[in-house]
């Protein structure tokens, strides 16, 4: 071994030497990115310590909404006259311009009242073998990419409600991003999504019901 | 020949270190251009009681770092054995993190070439994943000065 860079003849102290140097000058370059990028604009390069994605719940939001610390209120009730509106006796939501988390009793109350769309993300077999009443089923796989679809779909004048079976419902989550992305207003997240569904033991659909159908 | 000695031999030696190299280089770039993206996906292998959630973000910006320097040498023949081993061992970890993932019955994209790559975890991923180690492989083995 006489030329440093070597060609693949590198073992023992110089091939783990070569590792340790890739591993460290890469490590570098990421944190030197991400300092040069943060001396920038401090919104565009990533916090030192990550924080996970959060949405705020409906009841933050209403508390906000009636003043601070208030306990909420009865929101305003939706004309019953109105076809496409929210039926009466469902609070109506706000349009905050971002998904809002939602916890099973308001999903229930929503689910019962056919207060809003309700949207399954996960795979077409999952949901057949079990869903939310009413609920359709919009893969995250096939939609997320298809705006035009995100686009198209009819919110009914309702407010969409998506869910989903992960441990956390992640995709839900940036499925709601994403019809908020598409023009849609109102979206919920359920993010107990089918398990906690299923443990409350709430009604449960099965077959394949088609969009739209 | 030999099964081994054909997997040792020059010639595969180098292509498979090419096609490691053209692998890591095309799946760091995207995740350059958007690490907040892939600090996303990290988060949603759910590695917490490893891997504390407070790092995610340095993971994410210094991974893809590491991923081009080794697909670097890979490709252009400088160090490319120290290129292969990093190469193998990231994928070890990453196989090991989807196993993980499918078998807590995890369903999300893996993120794994950026946002464009979107595949959601699944058995089709875990194939790719061995294939991609087994190249790795390959790609480490000595060659004789």
């Amino acid at each position: 071994m006489d030329r440093w860079w070597s060609d693949g003849t590198e073992r023992g102290g110089v091939l783990w030497g070569g590792v340790i140097a890739i591993v460290a000058t890469g490590a570098f370059l990421g944190i030197f990115q991400n300092a040069l990028v943060r001396a920038g604009s401090k919104e565009d390069g990533l916090a030192w310590k990550y924080e996970a994605p959060k949405l705020e719940t409906l009841e933050d939001i209403m508390a906000k909404q009636n003043g601070g610390s208030a306990p909420p209120t009865p929101a305003p009730m939706v004309d019953p006259n109105d076809p496409l509106g929210i039926p009466a006796g469902v609070t109506d939501i706000p349009d905050v311009g971002r998904p809002i988390e939602v916890t099973v009793t308001k999903v229930r109350e929503l689910v019962d009242k056919k207060g809003a769309v309700i949207i399954d993300a996960r795979d077409a077999p999952e949901y057949a073998a079990g869903h939310i009443p009413g609920a359709i089923n919009m893969p995250f796989d096939e939609v997320i990419t298809d705006t035009a679809r995100l686009e198209a779909f009819d919110q009914q004048g309702k407010p969409i409600l998506v869910y989903c079976g992960g441990a956390t419902c992640e995709l839900s989550m940036k499925l709601g991003y994403a019809l908020v992305a598409a023009g849609k207003t109102k979206i919920l997240v359920y993010t107990g999504g089918m398990p906690e569904w299923t443990a409350m033991q709430y009604p449960i659909e099965q077959g394949a019901k088609p969009e739209g159908a | 020949m030999s099964a081994l000695a054909f997997l040792r031999h020059p010639t595969v030696r180098r292509v498979a270190q090419l096609g490691a190299g053209v692998i890591f280089i095309a799946a760091a770039l995207p995740k350059i251009a958007d690490l907040a993206s892939f600090a996303g996906s990290i988060h949603n292998f759910h590695m917490e009681p490893v891997i504390p959630v407070a790092v995610v973000n340095l993971l994410a910006m210094t991974i893809p770092w590491i991923e081009l320097l080794a697909g670097l040498a890979l490709i252009s023949n400088v160090k490319p054995r120290a290129g292969a081993v990093v190469y193998t061992g990231l994928m070890v970890v990453f196989t090991v993190a989807v196993v993980i993932a499918l078998a807590r019955g995890l369903s999300f994209e893996c993120g794994c070439f950026g946002k464009a790559g979107a595949a959601t975890l699944g058995t089709k991923k875990l194939l790719e994943n061995l294939g991609m180690l087994a190249l790795g492989v390959v790609a480490s083995t000595e060659r004789r000065a």
